[in-house]
This record gives C-alpha cells, structure tokens and sequence, in this order.
C-alpha cells in the first residue's frame, strides 16, 4: 500500500516540476528564470518557501509554478496585483519579504522579480535538469585561430566580453603542461627539446598520443577518482587499523589505462556483483562504495555506523555522479533542489542490499609460490616419521626407530580408540535469529550472513525422532568457510579479531524442558580484547560476560562438547538457544551439531573429527587410506615429534596470503534489507518504509523505474540522466584549468552559479556520449584546443578583470597536486621507481606523524624502490595522513572530495625545505648533474634547473645560481659550512655539496610546483 | 606591478593573516574591502565580530576519555544509598550502552565533597588545586551530547559532527577571526596521556582553506614539522638559500604576473620568522622558578607533559596564538574509577588552576577563553566484565556531564544547570553540545548562525542546522 501511495505522489510532484512552461523568447529585457530569477528565489526564498515540506512558511511554496499561482502569490503579467511584489517592496518590516534575518533582496533583485512577473512570470526546469542539447558552434572573430570546437565557444564568449585569447603558450612551456596534466609526471629536458625543436605540425599530437598510451596516464588519474572514491588503505575513526583494499586502486589505474568507457566504468564499480558472471576483476572494482569508513571502537552500535556508510554512499553517489548535494535530503527534504526526504532514503534503498565482505584477489605469482610451498610441506609431513627418537638397543639405527615409532603409535591407537565416540550430525528443522539470515548447508551446517549485532541469538530445533537415542552428549563444531571473515568461524569484522566469535551462552531444552549439562570441554579456546578464560564451561555458567573463543585459530575448525546431566531418553523436539554477546558483534558464521551416546562422560577430542569418526569404527573398516590419515593424525600429535613439526609450522606461517580486497556482494531476493525513511535523518528513528527509486524529479523521463542497484547503475549513465556527463566533463575540465564552467563542481543543483560557458558545457557532455564515453577522446579534445594552449601569463589589467581566469583569456597556471609535486621531484632527482601496482608503500616521514595517531603506529619507511615509487602507491591513513600530501591540500579519504583547495602556505614552505625526504632527492639531483657536468659549473646549474623546471634558464636565473653556488662553496671549502653534514654522508666535497644546495634552491621555486 | 602584488600580498598577510596561510578569512571582507581583488581567496560575505567581544583566543583543555563527573563535580549521595542495586527501568529505558547492560548496578561516589570559595562551589577532594579558583569559574553541570562512543563524541565537541571531515573549531575560529602572529599559526594542538580517540580529524580544516588547520606542536623530534633547517645549514645558509629563491621567484613573477608567486614569496619570509620563533617558543628557561612552580611544569619530566602543555598554552597566546587545543587522554575510567580518577587529577588539577592564577596576573584571563571538558559523561552504574577484566568502572554516560569555564565573556563563580538524584538525566538548564559552541563563539564576539561557509551547495556552520543558542547563565 505503501508504495502505491508514494508513487502516486511522487507523479504529482514531478508534473508539477516537470510540466514547465518553458520560456520563449520575448526580447532583451525579459529576464531568464534559470538563469535570472532562480537563483534569487531559491536563495532568499526557498529556504522557508521551497521544497521541504516541514519547513514550509504559510503553505506556500515557490519553486513550482502552480502552486505559487494556487496561492495566489502573483498575478502573472501584473505585478501590481501580486502579493509577491507587495511583500518584497514593502515599507513595513514585519511585512517585508524575505524577513531581515533571511537577508533582504537587493534592489535590482526586486526589480527583476518585478520584471519576471510582468513578463508572464514563466518557470522553466533549472538547466541541470534538462538534459544537454547538442548546441550549434558558433563563430568567432578568431575563428582561424580556433583548433577545435571548443575555441569556438570559448572565443565567443571572450569576444562578447571585448577580450581576446592570449598568443599560443612557448613550446617548453605547452611540453611542460600537456605532460604534467596527461601523466603527472615531467618531461625529460631532452623530450622538451626535441619538441621544441620538431619542424613536424603533427609534433603536438604525436606528443599527446604518447602521453595518453603512457601507463602514467592511468596511475596520474586513478589518484584523481580515488578522491571522489575516499580511497585509504585504513579503516578510520578511532582505531583506523590496515585494511586490504588496493586492489580496487589498482583496478581504477588499469580501468583509465584501458580507456574503460566511463558507463562501463560506472556500472562496474556500483554493481560488477549483479552483472551475469562477474569476473573477479570486476568484483574488485565494487570496492569503488566500500571505502566508507568503518568504526571499530569497542562499545559501538555496528549497525548505526553501517547508516553513517550507507549515508555517505548516498552522498558520494550524488555527487560524484549526479553533481547533486543529495546528502542534504538526509534529515529533511532538500531545501533548493527537488529532492524530498523520501527521495533520499529511495536511493539510499537501491544502493542498501547488498552484503559486505572480503573477496580473494589470486594471483599466479602467489599461487605458484603457494603451490611450491605446500608441496614442501607436505613432503616434510611424509618425512616425520622419519625423525622419530629411536629406542635403546643393539639394532640399526633405523630399525629401533621404526620399532619406537610403531610401539609408540599402537599404544597412542589404543587409548585414542577407547576414548572415541560417535558422532552423529543433527539436522535443525528450523533455525532462527534476531537478524542474521540463517541458512542450511548440505553437510547439516548452518551458514550466517547479513547483518549482525552485539547480541545476536540463534534459535535452533531439531527432531528427536529421528535420532538414535538416548542423547548423552552434545556437540558444537565451529567451522571454516571462505565466505567469512579470516576464513571463519566467527563473522567478527571490527574490534575483536576477523573471523573470531564469542559464544556466551548455550541453553538447551527438550520440549520446553531446560536440559542441565554436567560439564564442557573444547578443542582450543582463547579470547581475543580482555584478559578473560576461554573456557568451554563458560557457555553453561549462566554469565553473558564469559564465553568461548578461538581467537588465532581464524581458517581453522574446533568444536566443542557439552555432556548432559541426564541423558535425554524421550522423543521431541530439541530446542538450542545460542548467545553472542560481547562489546563488539561476533556471533557463528558457520557451525553444526552432533549428539552422542556414551556412557561415560565425553571429552572434546584432540584428534581432527574426521579422524575420531575412524577411531570410532571397527579397525576392520579401515581403508588404506583411512590408516594413512590415522597415522598422519599421530604425527601431528605425539610429544616426540614437536621438534619437528616446528620447521614444518614456520613454513607455514610463511605461506604468502592470498591478497584480499573488500567488494559489495548483492543480498539474495529473501533476504533484502527492509528500507525506511529516517525522521530527522536519525538512525534510531525509523519511520515509513520506503521502496527503492530514483528522485521523483527524473522520474517523468524514465522508461522503466530502477528497483536495484544494478538498475541505477546503468540508469546514472543513460540519456534518461541529463546528469551524469555534464558532471563529469565538469570534472575534467577543473582537473586542466583549475576551476569547472561550474565551481562548486560536487553541486550543479539550483544553489549553483550558473555556468561559465553553459552550451560549451553541454557541447562537450553530448560530445563525450557521442564518443562512446571515452575518458582519453575528452582529454584529448581538451589538450588540443588552443584554448588550453594559451600563454598563462597575465597583464594586470586582465588580472584586474578576470582574476580566476573563468573567461579562459589565457592559459592554467596551477600549483601541482600534492602527489604530482613529490613525484615530479622524484623524477627529477633520478630517483622515482617506476613499478606499478601492489601493497601500499610507506616513503620517509619523521616518526612524529603517526605517533599523535591512536596507538602510536609506527611508521617504518620503506627501503628499495619501494621509498621512490610514485604517490598514489603510498599508504594512505586517515588519521594520519601522510603529512607532505597534507600540506599541499591532500586528502585524508575521510570524504568524497571533489575538488581540492590550492593553498599557498609556510608549512608547504617549510617541508620543501626542510624535510629529509625532499633533501634526498635534492642530493640525488645534484649528484647526477654534478657527475656529468663537474667541469662546468654553467652546464651544472643548467642541468639542475631543467630537470626541474624543463625550460633552459635565462642569463639572469643562472647568474644568480652561480652566485649563490661559489658562494656556498666557499663557505663550505673554508670550514664554516660542513660538505658532509650537506651531503649526508662522509666524504662529500664542497663543490658537490655546493650544487645540493643550489639543487634545493631550484627545488623551492614556485615554478618547480607549478603547471605552467 | 611585481611591487603592487608583492605589497598587496603582505597587506594580505598583516591585515588580515589567517591560519598559516595568506589572506583567506572571514575577517577580511571587514577589511578594507580588499576582498574582490584577492585572486585565491574563499571569502565568505559575513559580518564579524557580530557583537562586541569579550575573549580574544581560546585555550580548550579538552580531557580525551571522558572524565567521571560523579567523581569530581556532581555529587550524588543517592547513588550511596542505592549502591548495588539496579536503576529503575524507567530510568534506564531505551538507552544503548557501549560495554554494560542497562540493569547494572549502581556505583556510589568514590570521593568526598566539599563547597569552595564564596561562591560555594561543590567539588571533590580530588581537586584540591581547581578549589582555590573555585570563584573564577563557572560549572555547568548539565551538559549531554548524544555520541557514547569515543571517537565519535570527541569528533562532535571538536567540530560539531559525529563523523570525520568537518572544520574544528579551532578552523572556524582561524577562519572567522584571522591570525593575530606574524610567526606562528593561528591554531595549535598540544597532546598529552597518549593519542586521542577523535584523531587529526579533530583539528582538520575539513571544507575549509587548508591553511586554517591545526598544528600539532609535537613532543618529538620538530616541535612544528620540519621547522629546523636540514643537517649542515646555518641561518645565514637558510638565509642566503631563501635569499636566492626569492630572487629567482621575483624574476618569474616579473615575468608571467601571476599573484601567486608573490603569495608564495610571502610564505617563504613567514616561514622563516617561524623557524627562528619556535626554538624561542619551546625554550622555558626564561620562566621564572615560580612560575614552573605553580604550573608543576617540568621540561624534562614525561609526567608533567600536561603541566608543560598548560605552561606553553600561556606562551602561546602571549604570542598571539588564536586558538591552542590541549589534549589530555586518559580518563576512560572502565574499571577502577576511583583509582583512574585520582592518578588524573594528580597529573592535571595543578595545571589547570595555575593556568588560570598565571592568566589573571598576566593580565590575560579577561580576553583568553578557558574551556575545560571530556566528550561525555560516566553512568551512575557499574561497570564490571570478566572477559575483559573490569570491575569498579563506569561506562559512557552521554546524558549528564560536566564541564568547566573561565576567563573572557565568562560569568566567574556560578554553578549552571542540575541533574536528577541520580546523576541520570538533566533536570535544569539542559546544554547540548552545539550550545557550548555557540557560547565559545559568542565569548569571542561571533553569532554561531553568522559564521558560515558555503560548501557542495550549502551553507554550513559549526553548530549545525538546528537551533541553538549561547548559555546566557555563563555568560558575564
């Protein structure tokens, strides 16, 4: 019934939306509602009189034409009659529109109201809603300086506004920039001259073809998506411990390598999991939303930060995608844009079923090495007989060895066999919790998935009709499954150990009638977070505050066993009741039950089950192999070879980990996450349910309503969203010019500054579909522009008119990100590794950093390549991130950011400077100019400056480099400076530690960080 | 024109000279209107100081772990009476514990309590020092937030939301009242009792310029981060080194004109000033023994790193220092609170009384904001667990908690706001945790609604969406 209603109303609103009277031409001074009178509306106006219902002022709203007109709140074509007009030119305070406190209305914002009214007071969608319109070129004056349609927009518009585009930027500079933007890196001082001095026309594009080939290409822009995908190789919060997840990093990098369309890259990385078949590949790249973060603070409400992640994935999804501020809709309709509270929890309801678990990323390098390892292994497990003591005598050595070994073994046989029982497994005829879905394994085991909690309880029946009886014995085997945390048992994924559990509390009844138990014993039991007993006897003790555990034993079975106080003669039903309960959330991700009849009490054995199962039969039953595994058994158990099986133990603690990586896995239909709408975006305050849709605002353009997440995905990018492809090449054109045609480029909605260049703007979205969603064809068409070639220097009058440059009268001149600055200096240096992919690396940083973080981590620097590889393979923590990336403005992937700020501060100063790792690389840069050029001090310098700054200096730069070198030198040949402290290790000469210094120097410039 | 934006760029920076950063502050649209010519900057339109302001800088003793109010401020002498026995459930009702079940039992108060000074203040005997300024303070006792996990409640106090990402405080006020040094940022974090739950998130700028986030003075190795020049370079070296970078920056600006170049010129120069300003700053020994004395200040002694914190908080904002953030972990009382309680006090009481004795002779306490609190409280009950091996503790108690306040805008000798017998609920004068904000911020002379800054398409301020207003009882 519910979503019945909804629907109907969610049509009504979009009709009313949607349904514009859209603005026809009516000359000059008739004002654009998009463009004019929506921005003023909805910034003083919509806040009280716009889409959120719950703040409505009067029962009036604004933002839909009908409804403003309904109640009466203009006269179209007559302002004089409209209230609207009356309020806003009000003498009287009390009855002036909007109140003070809102911020009054300036007087040309009157009189465009009072314009807009007399001409009809027409609505039409704001732009961003309307899907982009291939516009016609225009044709500027320039036109023959126009390389591409995009100057054909820009040019217009500079010639509208009397400008002209500056002169083509010099070729040292333009090698520098396309470089710098395509790959992040530099280009050589010889490329640079090369280019500079091909006579080729076709040199620039050449040059462009080869950087969008370069697999830097690939790494430079994945480090760009992951600040929208909040990527880090930490959890965050307090504890903000490692996780796995680079996989996903490198995904992104192959994806934008291979040129992956951005649909195609859009759908992967939101539903890989619900395509047909999906590659493990694929599935990595649904890592893409499980980059929230994830509190791991013992006491917490798993399930309510679960709601802060799914927030933030709603969030992300807005804005990485639709360029919309949806998260605003979390606690109460959007106040500007059509989004509603309900709309809100709709996406949050597509994006919300699916379970979250850990996938393996295999590879053939590990699993060869994997293979020959076990294979070692097991061929030690043969030998160990072999090492067995021999007994005293006479004989051959290994003849009174096998006789201790046999003699051992039988004795070892017997007391085993008297001890064994058996088994027999028990199927539950039903099987229920407080919320995760249980279900029914073949082999009589139960498998727990979806959501879990502090306290979970299972409730399992069995029928005793169909069991041998009487029941004296019961047994719990907690068992491995890949699909768990760690391998399993236990589903514990924070806090406490992954894969571990927490059993408080077993209670067992037969018809209603509790069972007592006599006493309890198990396989290995340890805890993990506390001091306290793992004893098997917990569970039956009546204290939810002790339990069992087998932390450390994660990927391996253990069981165990409980012998009743009476043995339970009567048929029935058995009833079991488990408790989970601990400050984290670590119920039984898999496990089973078994009964036994014995009449003595049972002991849980120390013998793998399948073993005891054996011991338990006649002997005469045994196969060979049955034998085999026996004795396998005794070898892994007898005291006398402990020695060893060390050797074989050490081996394989060094099996190398199959890597893992975190993915979304879709939930299956009997198990969807139920969905509400959230009274005040709370947690705790669930309201109406809600079904899973898109905003009611897209809804009139849909020909078929997503209902799921994979539905969504492939909705985000198809021409029914007149969203997606604007944002994105928004998003492009700020990565090469600084700034979008919109600034805010997270938020395209009403609160949005229109458009710099709004038909270039959607020239280049439609452009962008056309072209199959390729990322390299949009860049390329940027890069080729002449546009983009323009000279970045700037007259101060220009600089007076434009200083941000939005009019594009000349060319980006932009500080390097925080990466790109470390990984051009490491290139320069000579030092940058060009190894691809892999775990996280940790390049050098004083240890201070991470010791403010909880925990005082340390961070040990890596050595080999692995200190020079480039910045996006560094390990990133949120709570401490890598302090040189912080201080040029990079993120801590707490959230999605989509555009960084650029500051310009001392600290920046200071670590250019001072910082050990920027000092290694200028003696390394000085090291290798002063190896070549030792004899001439001008071929030094010049060497120094164009590895950095890739053009040749001119004759005042290098005079003042020479100066500042001989004095150095000569400070440093008299004693007053120290070559060796400059150099960092003994035996440095002056010269050469005069020419680090000049190497810093040039390493400090402003131009060294700067795209120019 | 190399000269206009040279000069134009330190105008910037003496004008109106924000976080460690050029430029960029709300303050600034005040300012000679200098604003539509800032080529970088993220101006927000705002009219600050909205009112007059009482407090000029703010020192935030902020006490990591959650101090047990029932311990130290609000005394109960119900809860002896109850003591071992369950709430009544209509107390406990619906309320989400960390570690215990809501049915605990209830633990009676560790510690005498006695009235102080005239205005009679109640405290306990564990804050023997805190007595003796009993009349310079004001308590709230009725402080509640709605965060009982750590990180997350001290993420709300620090930036007014629960989750990371958001501006601190410290950020908001760097941002909205610009930086008062020439030499030294606006906003600085000093840490004791080991790391803090909340993180670097706790002095992040978030959404803001970068410039406005807090620097961590650290214990280790470079007090600020990289601010001793390298191995081998004397000042006149690093001096001659910035002498050369400047030149080389000065004919580069000479020849593209882009600002930016001269901004970056400027914060070399500021740079500079800051490595010869911090080895001065660190430096006690032209302290008087008295000094040292009231504080218990002692460089070379780890147990007084937060006496030493307190201690340089006053150099801090003797140097113009906006916004100094004292972190003291180590009050998560989860067992044995009567012992965690007193081992705290014993290493913090001293210090925070001498800050304010120090401040009031120095002629500071009027304009310097002291701010003292946990992130939230410790419930009336019990906490025991054998698996991890606690007894005589209290859990996380969001309802109820004390704070303390003192110096400029501040109301000194007044006890604000009551909880029930129990120490349960507020009954008087509830404060949530946006209100201590708004009143931080109104001490400063700021209207919590007005300090705004537009990101993703809105308009956020610290104190959030919903309304909330300065404690009008502790103010003067």
């Amino acid at each position: 019934m519910w979503s019945m209603n909804l629907k109907r109303q969610t049509l009504v609103l979009t009709a009313a939306i949607l349904t514009a009277f859209v603005g026809h031409v009516r000359g000059e001074e008739s004002p654009s509602f998009t463009r004019d009178v929506l921005p003023v509306l909805s910034a003083k106006c919509f806040a009280c009189h716009g889409p959120d219902e719950s703040a409505r002022e009067a029962d009036l709203r604004l933002d839909v034409r009908t409804a403003a007109l309904e109640a009466e709140a203009f006269v179209p074509g007559d302002p004089e009659q409209s209230e609207l007009i009356r309020r806003i030119f009000a003498e009287d305070a009390s009855e002036r529109m909007p109140p003070e406190e809102s911020g009054s209305l300036s007087p040309e914002q009157q009189g465009l109201l009072r314009r807009w009214i007399e001409s009809g007071a027409e609505y039409s969608t704001h732009w961003a809603f309307v899907p982009p319109q291939r516009p016609t070129l225009p044709s500027p004056q320039h036109a023959n300086r126009a390389l591409d349609e995009i100057d054909n927009f820009v040019f217009t518009r500079l010639e509208k506004e009397g400008l002209s585009p500056a002169a083509g930027a010099d070729r040292y500079t333009l090698i520098r920039r396309v470089t710098l933007d395509l790959t992040g890196l530099l280009p050589t001082p010889e490329d640079a001259d090369a280019f500079v001095s091909s006579t080729d026309p076709a040199a620039y594009d050449q040059l462009v073809d080869r950087l969008l080939d370069s697999e830097h290409y690939g790494e430079h822009w994945a480090r760009q998506w992951l600040d929208l995908a909040r990527y880090s190789d930490t959890n965050g919060y307090e504890k903000d411990r490692e996780r796995s997840i680079w996989p996903y990093r490198d995904w992104v990098i192959r994806a934008l390598n291979e040129d992956m369309p951005f649909d195609e890259f859009t759908i992967e990385q939101l539903a890989a999991d619900m395509l047909p078949d999906a590659t493990t590949d694929e599935l990595v790249a649904t890592g893409f939303h499980r980059n929230t973060m994830l509190n791991e603070e013992g006491g917490i409400d798993p399930l309510e930060y679960r709601f802060y992640a799914m927030v933030d994935r709603v969030a992300t999804t807005g804005t990485v995608w639709l360029g919309l501020s949806t998260g605003c809709a979390q606690c109460h309709s959007h106040k500007y844009d059509p989004i509603t509270h309900s709309d809100y929890y709709r996406l949050m309801a597509l994006l919300n079923n699916a379970n979250e678990v850990d996938l393996s990323v295999p590879s053939a390098e590990i699993e060869q090495q994997r293979s020959e390892q076990l294979q070692e292994i097991q061929r030690l497990e043969d030998e160990l007989p072999s090492h067995f003591p021999p007994d005293e005598g006479p004989e051959p050595e290994a003849e009174r060895r096998q006789r201790h070994y046999e003699s051992a073994f039988a004795a070892w046989l017997e007391s085993e066999q008297a001890r064994a029982v058996e088994w027999t497994t028990i199927r539950p005829v039903t099987f229920e919790s407080n919320l995760p879905r249980l279900e029914l394994l073949d082999d009589g085991s139960i498998l727990s998935t979806g959501d879990i909690t502090k306290r979970d309880v299972f409730t399992l029946t069995f029928n005793l009709d169909d069991t041998e009886r009487p029941v004296t014995a019961l047994r719990l085997e907690v068992l491995p499954d890949v699909r768990l945390p760690a391998g399993g048992p236990g589903r514990a994924y924070y806090e406490g150990r992954k894969g571990d559990f927490f059993l408080s509390d077993l209670m067992a009844s037969v018809d209603g009638e509790s069972l007592a138990f006599e006493d309890a014993s198990h396989s290995y039991g340890k805890i993990s977070i506390g001091n306290g007993s793992a004893d098997a006897a917990n569970v039956i003790d009546g204290d939810g505050s002790t339990g069992w555990s087998t932390a450390g034993q994660e990927g391996h079975a253990n069981h165990l066993v409980l012998n009743l106080s009476k043995p339970i003669t009567s048929s029935g039903t058995l009833t079991i009741e488990m408790v989970f309960e601990r400050h984290f959330a670590a119920s039984l991700g898999r496990f089973r039950f078994a009964v036994a009849n014995s009449e003595s009490n049972v002991a849980a054995a120390d013998v793998p089950l399948d073993v005891e199962a054996l011991l338990a039969q006649s002997p005469d039953s045994w196969t060979e192999g049955d034998r085999k595994r026996i004795h396998r058994a005794f070898d892994q158990l007898t005291p006398e070879l402990a020695d060893a099986r060390k050797t074989i133990d050490q081996l394989r603690e060094k099996l190398p980990a199959v890597p893992q990586t975190m993915i979304m896995q879709e939930r299956p239909a009997d198990d969807m996450r139920p969905a509400f709408r959230h009274h005040r975006g709370e947690y705790l305050n669930p309201r109406e349910p809600v079904a899973p849709g898109v905003p009611a605002v897209f809804a009139s353009s849909l020909s078929s309503d997503p209902t799921n997440r994979l539905e969504f995905a492939r909705w985000l990018v198809s021409e029914e969203n007149p969203l997606t492809a604007r944002v994105t090449v928004n998003r492009a054109w700020q990565a090469f010019f600084g700034t979008g045609f919109i600034e805010s480029s997270g938020d395209l909605g009403t609160q949005s500054e229109p458009p710099s260049h709004p038909e270039l703007l959607d020239w280049l979205a439609t452009e962008f579909v056309a072209d199959g969603w390729s990322m390299k064809r949009l860049h390329r068409l940027i890069v080729t522009s002449a546009t983009y070639r323009q000279s970045s220097h700037v007259s101060a009058e220009l600089l007076a008119r434009d200083p941000r440059n939005r009019l594009l009268a000349r060319g980006p001149r932009v500080r390097m990100r925080a990466e790109v600055v470390r990984d051009t200096m490491l290139q320069a240096s000579g030092l940058l590794s060009p190894k691809m992919f892999g775990p996280s690396v940790y390049p050098p940083q004083p240890a201070s950093v991470t010791a403010l973080a909880y925990g005082n981590p340390e961070w040990t620097p890596s050595e080999g390549e692995d200190r020079y590889r480039r910045s996006l393979y560094t390990f990133s923590k949120r709570t401490a991130p890598f302090a040189a990336y912080l201080t040029f403005d990079g993120p801590t992937g707490e959230t999605c950011v989509t555009r960084r700020d650029r500051s310009n501060t001392p600290l920046q100063s200071l670590t250019l400077l001072n910082s050990e790792m920027f000092l290694e690389m200028s003696r390394a840069l000085a090291r290798g100019a002063y190896s070549q050029f030792a004899e001439s001090p001008r071929d030094c310098a010049t060497a120094i400056f164009r590895r950095v700054l890739t053009r040749p200096p001119a004759d005042e730069e290098l005079t003042a480099l020479l100066t500042y070198q001989q004095a150095q030198s000569a400070r440093l040949s008299d004693g007053d400076l120290k070559a060796d402290d400059i150099g960092g290790e003994a035996d440095t000469s002056a010269e050469l530690a005069s020419w680090m210094m000049v190497a810093r120097g040039v390493m400090n410039l402003d131009e060294a960080i700067t795209k120019p | 024109m190399k000269q206009d934006l040279l000069n134009f760029a330190q105008r910037r920076q003496f004008l109106a000279d924000c976080g460690v950063g050029l430029g960029r502050c709300a303050l600034l649209s005040l300012l000679g209107g200098t604003a539509s010519a800032a080529p970088s900057a993220d101006i927000a339109v705002s009219h600050l100081p909205s009112f007059q302001a009482k407090a000029k800088r703010v020192i935030y003793l902020f006490m990591a772990g959650a101090p047990s109010q029932l311990e130290m401020f609000d005394y109960k002498p119900k809860l002896v009476e109850l003591e071992g026995k369950p709430l009544p459930p209509s107390v406990i009702e619906g309320q989400r514990y960390a570690f215990i079940q809501p049915d605990a039992a209830v633990l009676g108060p560790r510690f005498k309590f006695a009235r102080h000074g005239e205005s009679g203040a109640e405290l306990s005997e564990v804050l023997p020092h805190l007595a003796t300024v009993a009349d310079d303070i004001a308590i709230a006792r009725s402080v509640h937030t709605d965060k009982f996990n750590h990180s997350p409640a001290q993420l709300f106090v620090n930036t007014g939301f629960g989750i990371p990402g958001r501006p601190s405080m410290g950020s908001w006020l760097s941002y909205g009242l610009g930086n008062e040094a020439d030499d030294l940022p606006s906003f600085v974090v000093l840490m004791s009792g080991g790391s803090v739950s909340g993180g670097a998130a706790m002095w992040s700028s978030g959404f803001l310029p970068s410039s406005h986030q807090g620097v961590p003075l650290r214990s280790q190795g470079d007090p600020i981060l990289h601010i001793s020049s390298p191995p081998g370079y004397d000042t006149l070296a690093q001096r001659e080194s910035l002498d050369l970078i400047r030149q080389l920056n000065e004919q580069r600006l000479d020849v593209v004109g882009d600002p930016e170049i001269a901004t970056r010129i400027n914060a070399y120069e500021m740079a500079f000033r800051m490595q010869a300003r911090a080895p001065e700053l660190m430096d006690f020994s032209d302290e008087m023994a008295e000094s040292l004395a009231l504080y218990g200040a002692n460089p070379d002694d780890s147990k007084a790193a937060f006496a030493n914190n307190c201690l340089l908080a006053r150099r801090l904002v003797e140097r113009g220092v906006r916004f100094v953030q004292v972190y003291h972990n180590g009050w998560d009382h989860h067992s044995n609170v009567e012992g965690g309680v007193r081992n705290q006090c014993e290493l913090t009481d001293q210090a925070c009384a001498a800050l304010i004795k120090d401040l009031k002779q120095r002629g500071l306490l009027d304009d310097t904001l002291i701010v003292w609190g946990g992130e939230f409280g410790r419930t009336p009950m019990v906490e025991a667990s054998a698996a991890l091996g606690r007894s005589l503790g209290r859990d996380h108690h969001p309802q109820a908690f004390t704070m303390w306040f003192a110096g400029g805008g501040i109301r000194p000798g007044v006890t604000v706001g009551a909880t029930d017998e129990l120490g349960f609920h507020v009954v008087e004068q509830p404060i949530a945790i946006p209100d201590v904000q708004a009143t931080i911020l109104h001490c400063l002379g700021i209207d919590h609604e007005r300090l705004t800054y537009r990101y993703q398409g809105l308009d956020f301020r610290l104190t959030g969406v919903e309304e909330h207003h300065p404690v009008e009882a502790l103010l003067a």
